[in-house]
This record gives structure tokens, sequence and C-alpha cells, in this order.
């Protein structure tokens, strides 16, 4: 006789509510699985992170997931063998009614410099450690929506520096300033931003300029890999943030292109003046024709829009009427995981008009006219 | 606030289901979809606990069925279309002690901890009318199944 019997749980008031389910995709289902089959007792990082007011998130070792509730029309019962009578008996310890989807989403770093007001640091910070606002590396791993791989991603593309424990982003001006000396030296010391010997760097700037090693460490580390005390430097990546921090100043007022790359090149010097380009600062200025028929360029950086999707095609189209695909595109690849989405947010949020020049993007609300 | 989700390994020591119910696909849990919700007479909280809703016939695992009270159900099982992992919260004590920042406050709620204890593929799925049965074997007590 396979009878078996269906009895709910010896303990319902305690089972009921503490079961949940969620749908796993592939890669989560595999890490899961190997964690389980795995010998020893390694645990793989997973959390759900969030404060009251957020949306959960689900958060590996490196990627983030949108926790999203879906009610079902049916009840699924989560079924155990009984402990008394485990070949005859079975005890239904939870009715569900709903399952959390995972979708894969950006890590939420935009919160972080917000938090950081305050905690900057600046030349002449090399012996105050002391600021105002303190927020350390745990505090905000634990408050910021982001797997730890994406979260020190996001500090070094935010410029953040971990001195003592503690955040602190370094002021623009600041960091450019040391780019600079960073690039002149690797000419007079002969160094090959190849394979260029950290430790002389990092003494030499210490030595000559007061920078502490751990800042210069860590800012080299931002623009390349480090392998066995030799950095590979990114050399456009230096470039581009030296270029950025020119740039930063038009905002309200243009200047003219040509003016811009030669202050620029001035800055890079000969020995990498091939690495200049406008291209690498995509997703940072606005482009427009001038009166006298040349280009002006005004700072306009994706990092400074809003995250939330309607709200950051308000702010598209209030600067900018129409856009050509390739324009708006850098502007939305910080809130959009992947081309697809960036499609789907297109789709959504804007009006595409097909001319014989091109695919123009517009409001679907009407601003101006 | 952060709630981590830990992922258990089966223990050789904890109670096994019957091998039949085992070819879904864990041998600690499955699933069990019915239409509508189990309908519960008895008001005490503790009423419920341990009492029987019904038998389940797995002679043959391609039509097992279920009996509740006066009605028989026939089932399958079925692939789910994404596996689902089952988690389960875990009693926590409150968290005191060492805290990152001096001035960090410790939310009430935090040290909830979850457990992914089973990831399953499949599930046993109830979704005929249910058939009357004349002379079934009414338990006393025994709930009913109500059709949402």
């Amino acid at each position: 006789m396979s009878d078996i019997d269906v009895r709910f749980s010896p303990s319902t008031a305690q089972d009921a509510g503490s079961f949940r389910l969620i749908e796993l995709p592939p890669e989560l289902c595999q890490l899961i699985e190997s964690t389980m089959n795995a010998p020893s007792h390694a645990q793989s990082t997973l959390c759900v992170k969030g404060s009251i007011a957020e949306d959960a998130v689900l958060c590996t070792a490196d990627k983030t997931y949108a926790l999203r509730s879906v009610q079902l029309s049916n009840t699924l019962l989560v079924t155990t063998p009984s402990r008394t009578d485990s070949g005859r008996a079975v005890n239904v310890r939870d009715q569900i009614h709903e399952v959390l989807e995972l979708a894969p989403s950006v890590p939420k770093l935009h919160k972080l410099p917000m938090f950081l007001k305050g905690a900057q640091y600046d030349e002449g910070d090399e012996d105050r450690r002391v600021t105002l606002v303190k927020y350390t590396y745990d505090q905000a791993l634990s408050e910021i929506q982001a797997s730890e791989a994406e979260f020190q991603r996001g500090l070094k593309e935010k410029r953040i520096l971990v001195l003592d424990g503690y955040l602190r982003p370094i002021v623009p001006t600041h960091l450019s300033t040391i780019l600079e000396l960073i690039l002149s030296y690797m000419v007079t010391l002969s160094l090959s931003y190849q394979a260029a010997g950290v430790e002389e760097l990092v003494s030499t700037l210490a030595d000559e300029h007061e920078i502490p090693r751990e800042v210069s460490g860590q800012i080299i580390s931002w623009f390349g890999p480090v392998k066995e005390g030799l950095w590979e430097m990114d050399v456009k990546a230096v470039v581009a943030e030296i270029g950025l921090e020119i740039l930063r100043h038009y905002k309200h007022e243009p200047i003219m292109e040509s003016e811009f790359l030669s202050k620029w090149k001035n800055k890079i010097g000969d020995t990498f003046e091939a690495f200049l380009a406008l291209e690498l600062l995509t997703g940072n200025y606005l482009r427009s024709q001038d009166n006298s028929g040349g280009a002006a360029l005004t700072y306009f950086p994706a990092s400074g829009l809003q995250v939330d999707p309607a709200a950051r095609f308000t702010e598209l189209f209030l600067t900018k009427q129409r856009w050509k695909s390739n324009d708006i595109e850098p502007f939305l690849s910080d809130i959009a995981v992947n081309s697809k989405e960036r499609d789907k947010l297109l789709l959504k949020y804007a009006r595409a008009i097909t001319t014989p020049e091109g695919t123009w993007y517009t409001s679907r609300v009407g601003y101006n006219n | 606030m952060i709630i981590p989700v830990t992922i258990s390994r089966s223990s050789q020591f904890s109670t096994k289901l019957p091998p039949q119910l085992v070819t879904l696909g864990h041998d600690e849990l499955f699933l069990i979809e019915l239409q509508g919700t189990l309908d519960v007479e008895g008001t005490e909280k503790e009423d419920k606990d341990g009492q029987l809703i019904g038998t389940l016939n797995t002679t043959d695992m391609n039509k097992p069925t279920l009996t509740i009270g006066y009605h028989l159900l026939e089932g399958k099982v079925v692939n789910l279309a994404k596996p689902l992992g089952v988690l389960h919260k875990q009693a926590s004590a409150p968290v005191g002690g060492e805290s990152t920042s001096s001035e960090s406050q410790e939310e009430v709620g935090v040290g909830t901890k979850w457990d992914v204890i089973a990831v399953v593929k499949k599930k046993m799925v109830f979704s005929k009318r249910p058939m009357p049965i004349a002379t079934g074997k009414p338990a006393s007590k025994a709930p009913s199944s109500r059709r949402a």
C-alpha cells in the first residue's frame, strides 16, 4: 500500500508564513546547487538588502537582482516528511500563495555620493583625517543595494578612496592634478605605461609632492590592473579623466571644441597626445553647432541625471527636444542593464521618428509645443 | 539593512521522504499544488496541529491521487517552468554587541535570517475537478478542500 497520510504540521502556528518560494534564474540555481553539494562548509554570499522604504534586492557576491512578489491563483503546500512516521506520513508546513521573482538589476549606487558630502579628500588633507561626515566601507556596503563586487567597482568608478576604513571621495581637481603628475613622471622616470613600477611612482609622489602612498596607490588601481608591482596603465581612462576635469568648468557656458581640445592636449603632454579623442568623454557632454559654424561643448554628465527612467527622459527632452539614437544612448547606459533593456526604455518613454537622416527620438508628451 | 541568506546542506541524519516522493527531486521536501485553499474547521490556533488533511496514494506516480474528506483528487507530476528555491525563516536572537559605526542603531527586525533548504524542479499538481466518493473514509474533523 502506498498510502501516505498528509497531515498539518505539528506546529502550525510556528511554521505558517515561515517559508518563501523564489524563482531561480539559471546562474543562481547553479550557484545554490553547487554550494549545497560542496563537501566543506563553504558558503556563498547571498543576502537581501534594502531599507524599509526601498524595494528589496537580492545580492550574490557579484550580482544584484530586483525582487518582485507574484500572486498565485493556486495554493502551493510545502510538504516535508513526518519526523515520527517518515515512511507513512508527511506534514504540510506552509500554504503559499505567492512566489518571489528575480530580475537582474543594475547596482543601485547613486545614493553613495549623497552620503559622502562633507567627507571629501582634497589637497592639504594629508594629515587631517577627521571629517564631519564619517561613513565607513562596511556601513556603506550594508546600506547600498549592490553586491560587494559591484560596490567595489562603483567606488573605483566614482573615485572614492578608502582611508582607514572610511569612504573619502577625492575632489576632482586634486585627482586631475595627481594624474597629470603621474603622466609627467612616466616620462621623466622613463616608465613604460604598459608595465610601470608602482613603488617608484608612489615613492616619488610621496617624496616630491607629499601625496600619501595609500592615496596614490588606490588612484593607480583605478586606472588599470596592477600585477606583481607593475601597473598596466589604462591611458585612455587617465586622459579621459583629465579632459573631464577641464570640461567640468563648462556646464553653463560652452567652450569651443577646438579650444577645449588644445587645453586638453597641453595637460596631457606630447607623449600621450595620440590617445586624446573626444569620444573618450561620451556621455559627459553635449555638442552643438555654434553661430560661427564651429562646434561648442557643454558639460552634461549622465551621472548627474535622475536615476528613475521617467524622470531621466524628462530631463533629457527638456535639454534637447530631439535626439539621435547615437546621441541619447550614452545617457541611458547607466540605468539599463543591457541594450535590450535600453531599447525597452526608449520604446516606453520616447517616440521614434524615422527620417532620411536616421531615427530621431522625441518626448511622448509635448513640453515646448 | 542586510538579511543574510544561508544555503543549508542536506544532513544525512534528517528524516527523508518516502522513496516514491523523492523522485520529485528532493529527499526532504516537495510541493503539492491545489486549486483553491484548504478550508479548515476549528478556531483554536493549535487545533490543526498534526491533524490529518487527507491521504496521498502514490502507487502510480504518473497518476497520484489525494483523498480529502469525501473528495478524490487526481493529479500528476509536472516540471516547474523555473526551478524554485525554498527559503525557511530562521528564528533569530536580537542582534546586540558590536556594530560597525558607533552611531548606528540596529533596527527592529534586523537579525532575521533565511535559509535556502531546497531547490525543487517538479511539483505534484491536483488540478482536475474533485470526484466525490460515495464510500470514503471520513476522518473526524477532517478539513475539506475548496476550489477558489
